[in-house]
């Protein structure tokens, strides 16, 4: 078990330089000038010049990544271009806001999205089915960024029970995770659903039912625990993707998350603050992917970690 | 045991080896399908609004460019149907012509991941070893990386365009359909009915292909169907970074991301084109249910 | 007994007194972006500048009917060509205790003007040389020439008079928490989310009737509306245009306006073979709808403009455009035939290979108001009157790349152009003077005209007002018919508020907000 996490972790190293690398490399593909957009409209040629040398960005690639490596390696993430103040202090401010974004919408997934599969799975093709069916599908087909302006209206401005936008409270929170986990309550559910109508078919379901076993205690007992294992595997995946990719909730909503930072880094060709904010999340995706593959275990006692 | 792959959250594809009578089964699965009331529907759907994508010239009533800045914001009426946008253009003809670059784009991006993505996973799975490290290493780091990050990224390098949100798009949707893919010709590898095959001689090619490929076929439909969604979302997400297509052509995506700022004085203009996605959403996944069910011989009408 | 009573009776009243006292003013104010930075010689967004002008306050000012008035400084004259003197404002202290002085003043423009370091705003400032001490209380400010803009450059929000040993102390950190002496003074900045301010109590120019202003950052433009509806927040700079209306119909709001010193235009680069020729770009003239477009897409949130510098800057003048180059597609058709083009069967003007007229346009997007709705619609006129218009779309940073540099591979390209100083030469100089070229400066149509560039070297150098402003009224006239640029739309700077807020006054310079009078009542 140990040297199993061990060998895990050590996988994540290649995965790190990989995406420090594209991180590193992307500056000299994608057109777009940290010191000049640091400058402003008004700077001169030359000052821009001086900027980019102060900064570093004149070197060749491999140099700037290597250098990169090697302060990644000391624990220093570099100080952000734009804003003059440490990666790392920015992370801090903000990735906690996004894991309470992502916590709260995961857990709505979780005590939605997985009652409705099994609802759906109970009478497959009965008119329940269907419509857990049809109003899943339109909250993933829908773009968060219209949702959580329809929301804002009707539960905001016109009912006022919740904020319009912003952090502070918990009540903040309900909106922007609420839209968060619609597309994800979808995809669970239908997820659910279709696992479940798997396990139910297969043979051991089966003898169990035969030998008299409680309608109940089949379900708990063998179906769930069968039928966890694929649906903790997408429920691992958008978590990540929350993690990474709540921009446009956090845009909507004024939510000043990692989402947000990650578009903000890009539009301003901040490269220091690309490469901690990438670096963070693709530790998040081993992070989680380490979870659900150790969830196995529980569910399915064959599983052994060798 | 070893630990099952992340990724395999697909439906597990029904390992059957194929019968004789090819003709048999083919009439069996049409009945099957057409029995299945939300498929066909689902297909009506879908078909439809191909249909329309190709004959969007015949069918717009108005100029899906023309602008009539007095006629703008109009609710739906009796010269223009579904109302007008903020410019004045007709919103039903650039529902009609929106079709071709959402479609283009979701069925684009979708089939390039599908394409390289399952054939990348399925060599992956099927030679092992360091290929299959190599590959699944990659999948990793595409799927590690932010994928709106990425998406910005290629689109920053390449240009702005249709062409190049597709291949943006199509990047992140390549390592899902490879895990995918992998995993099912993993599991599917060691059922009786390929071993046999193996043993008796036959070429590993004509194994994959006869034997692989019909059996997670139905697992990469669900999920196309699925990432059809998504690319969708992901095209809306480009719109409302400004990143999309290029005017004068409109995605229905970008339609709502425009509109949004006429909520409240204008809701018309979001909303019908986020009818049409949702429709089309739901068209693609009640086909991609109901074909995946005609694959599984054991599925009853449950999609 | 009697006196223990009054003395109740008084605490009562005191607490009663103190118990309206708590009742804070809290001002929240909403806006699209976060500063980057609150370090006035690093910050050059407005953003960051409605936040440090309240902080941190320069020695002169221009108010909102655009005349100068003083801040830290009492009194100003020129004493010779080059040589503007100050005298300070005696007793007045930065919130952190240190005294304000000639060296506070020399310390702030030496720090702008740092050989390792320059503030942002140095290249704006021409042949200013910087700052001498006379003594305790009088400054002189120098420039290298005769500098006609001298004195409002002095006016400049970058300007603001930092505290010395708060600078000194933090450094870097300085600009997450700046020191001045303004009339609030920095509380917390929550990054992207918000930055609160208090008053200032020792404020010389007396306390503000605001206890706290908080800047909130909401992107999304309903969001930022819909927060105004619910009350979260009492003013909103840079509101949806389109809910306007409905806010000024409605009695719990008011609307607040200024016409401003921005002016969107439509450029042509003249390098290009296409737009070379003054008859094609007559024509695109001819084939604009200006005022529609105000109306119907600015929708009150922008005028027509009427020059290439915006109605309050020194220098303006009305270029007459709409008697010169009326709305008229079939006049552009024509001005098109002459230059040589026939019209062609699809509708499009074709050249003598039969080749469509096809127009590359680089659009800024996301930067100004309703940029990206103005490129579609120029794209629909322009194809009205026979002219393709392919465009690329790109998010700021590529754009301003692009833009910026030596060579531009597009036809047209649209942007606006702030006068921060509101004196013409801040924008005629380094847009039209024929060596004023990109990278290095804002040439960007690459005009070329040397009566042009002899006027505005005269006009740079006068500190003769009036020749100056005839000067920049016959540039006007000569790009009125060279027509480098179209002006398109003249800034408008507007606020939506709850209509309880009292005493806000839109300012032209988007640069600028006044705080210190404004109050809440209920």
């Amino acid at each position: 078990m140990f040297s199993y996490l061990i060998r895990r972790i050590l996988i994540a190293v290649p995965l790190l330089l990989g995406v420090v690398f594209i991180v590193i490399a992307s500056f000299d593909l994608v057109p777009g000038d940290p010191a000049a957009l640091i400058l402003g409209e008004f700077a001169t040629e030359s000052a821009v010049a001086e900027l980019r040398a102060e900064l570093g960005l004149d070197r060749p690639l491999l140099v700037r990544y290597a250098d990169t490596v090697v302060n990644l390696l000391q624990g220093d993430l570099g100080r952000s271009l734009t804003e003059r103040r440490p990666v790392a202090v920015i992370l801090g401010e903000t990735f906690p806001l996004t894991a309470q974004l992502a916590g709260a919408a995961i857990a709505l997934v979780l005590l939605v999205g997985i009652p409705l599969g099994l609802i759906a799975a109970m009478r497959p093709g009965s008119w329940i089915d269907n419509v857990i069916r049809v109003v899943s599908l339109a909250g993933l087909s829908m773009p968060v960024f219209w949702t959580g302006l329809v929301f804002m209206v009707i539960f905001s401005v016109n009912l006022g029970i919740t904020p319009v936008s912003g952090t502070g409270t918990w009540r903040h929170l309900i909106l922007p995770s609420v839209t968060l986990a619609l597309p994800s309550i979808a995809v669970i559910a239908r997820m659910t659903r279709s696992t479940v109508l798997e396990v139910l078919r297969e043979d051991f379901i089966r003898t169990a039912r035969a030998k008299g076993i409680s309608e109940r205690s089949v379900l708990v007992k063998h179906m769930l625990r069968n039928a966890m294992i694929p649906i903790v595997t997408v429920l691992g995946l958008q978590l990540g993707q929350m993690l990474g990719g709540a921009v446009l909730t956090e845009t909507v909503f004024a939510w000043p998350g990692v989402g947000r930072l990650t578009v903000f880094a890009i539009f301003n060709r901040d490269y220091p603050l690309m490469q901690g904010v990438v670096m963070v999340l693709a530790m998040v995706y081993v992070g989680v992917n380490l979870l659900v593959d150790l969830s196995y275990g529980l569910f399915d006692p064959r599983v052994r970690y060798a | 045991m070893s630990l099952p792959e992340p990724g395999s959250s697909a439906p597990s594809p029904q390992a059957s080896a194929p019968s004789g009578g090819a003709h048999e089964a083919r009439r069996k699965a049409l009945r099957r399908f057409f029995g299945n009331k939300l498929g066909v529907a689902g297909a009506v759907i879908v078909v439809g609004f191909i249909l329309m994508a190709i004959f969007a010239p015949y069918l717009a009533p108005f100029d899906p460019a023309e602008q009539s800045l007095l006629n703008r914001r109009q609710a739906p009426n009796a010269t223009y149907w579904l109302g007008t946008d903020e410019f004045g253009r007709d919103i039903l003809s650039r529902i009609i012509y929106g079709a071709r670059v959402s479609l283009g784009v979701a069925l684009g991006s979708v089939g390039i991941g599908l394409i390289v993505g399952s054939t990348a996973g399925a060599i992956a799975g099927y030679v092992g070893g360091a290929v299959d490290t190599l590959v699944m290493r990659v999948m990793d780091l595409l799927l590690a990386f932010p994928y709106l990050l990425l998406a910005i990224v290629i689109v920053s390098a390449l240009g702005p365009g249709m062409t190049n949100t597709i291949i943006a798009i199509a990047v992140w949707t390549v390592p899902a359909f490879a895990r995918v893919a992998r995993s099912a010709v993993l599991q599917i590898k060691e059922r009786d009915f390929v071993v046999a095959a193996l043993a008796l001689g036959a070429k590993e090619q004509r194994v994959m292909r006869v034997h692989l490929l019909p059996n997670f076929g139905a697992t990469l439909v669900v999920y196309a169907s699925l990432y059809l969604a998504y690319a969708i979302l992901m095209e809306s997400a480009l719109s409302f970074l400004g990143l999309g297509v290029q005017p004068p052509r409109a995605s229905w995506a970008g339609m709502i991301s425009n509109g949004r700022n006429y909520l409240t004085a204008a809701p018309h203009i979001a909303t019908i084109p986020g009818v049409a996605i949702a429709l089309a959403v739901l068209g693609f996944n009640l086909l991609g249910d109901a074909i995946r069910d005609v694959y599984d011989p054991r599925a009853t009408r449950d999609g | 007994m009697r006196h223990v009573r009054s003395v109740l009776a008084v605490l009562t009243v005191l607490a009663l007194l103190a118990g309206v006292g708590l009742a804070q003013k809290t001002l929240t104010i909403a806006r699209p972006t976060d500063p980057v930075s609150l370090d006035p010689h690093f910050e050059t967004t407005a953003p960051g500048s409605w936040v440090f002008s309240q902080i941190l306050e320069p020695l002169i000012t221009v108010n909102q009917d655009m005349e100068i008035e003083g801040r830290l400084a009492t009194d100003w004259e020129f004493i010779d060509d080059t040589r503007l003197r100050f005298t300070l404002r005696q007793g007045v202290t930065f919130s952190d205790g240190t005294p304000f002085d000639a060296e506070a003043v020399k310390y702030t423009w030496d720090r702008a003007w740092d050989e390792e370091r320059p503030g942002r705003w140095k290249s704006l400032a021409g042949p200013v040389e910087g700052v001498e001490i006379v003594d305790d209380y009088t400054v002189d400010l120098v420039a290298a020439q005769p500098y006609g803009p001298l004195l409002l450059t002095a006016t400049m929000p970058y300007t603001g008079i930092v505290s010395p040993t708060a600078a000194e102390e933090l450094g870097d950190d300085f600009g997450r928490q700046p020191v001045g002496t303004g009339p609030f003074t920095f509380v917390e900045w929550r990054a992207n989310d918000r930055i609160t301010l208090e008053a200032n109590d020792d404020y010389w120019g007396g306390r503000p009737n605001l206890d706290r202003v908080v800047f909130r950052t909401i992107p999304e433009e309903g969001a930022r509306m819909l927060s105004l509806r619910a009350g979260e927040v009492d003013m909103v700079l840079m509101p949806t245009p389109s809910d306007l209306p409905a806010l000024e119909s409605d009695p719990n709001f008011v609307v607040e306006g200024a016409p401003g010193v921005g002016v969107f235009y439509l450029a042509f680069n003249l390098d290009r073979d296409a737009v070379a020729d003054v008859r094609v770009r007559q024509a695109v003239a001819h084939a604009i709808d200006r005022e529609l477009i105000v109306e119907a897409i600015l929708e009150g949130g922008g005028v027509l403009a009427t020059s290439v510098i915006g109605e309050p800057v020194f220098g303006y003048k009305d270029m007459e455009l709409l008697e010169r180059y009326p709305y008229d597609p079939e006049r552009a058709r024509e001005l098109l035939e002459e230059a040589g083009y026939a019209r062609g069967s699809d509708g499009f003007m074709v050249d003598e290979n039969g080749d469509r007229l096809v127009l590359e346009l680089l659009p800024s997007n996301g930067r100004s108001l309703k940029d990206r709705e103005i490129a579609e619609t120029l794209q629909e006129f322009l194809r009205q009157a026979g002219i393709d218009v392919e465009m690329d779309i790109f998010e700021w940073a590529t754009t301003f790349e692009l833009m910026r540099g030596a060579t531009l591979d597009y036809d047209l390209n649209s942007f606006t152009w702030f006068t921060t100083t509101a004196d013409a030469d801040y924008t005629m100089y380094s847009n039209y003077v024929s060596t004023e070229l990109p990278p290095a400066s804002w040439n960007r149509w690459r005009y070329a005209n040397d009566d042009v560039d002899e006027w505005l070297k005269a006009a740079r150098a006068s500190l003769d007002m009036d020749e100056r402003e005839e000067l920049y009224h016959r540039v006007q006239d000569q790009l009125a018919h060279d027509l480098p640029a179209i002006p398109l739309y003249g800034s408008y700077e507007v606020a939506a508020l709850r209509a309880n807020v009292e005493g806000f006054v839109a300012h032209p310079i988007q640069y600028l907000l006044d705080l210190h009078p404004v109050d809440i009542v209920d």
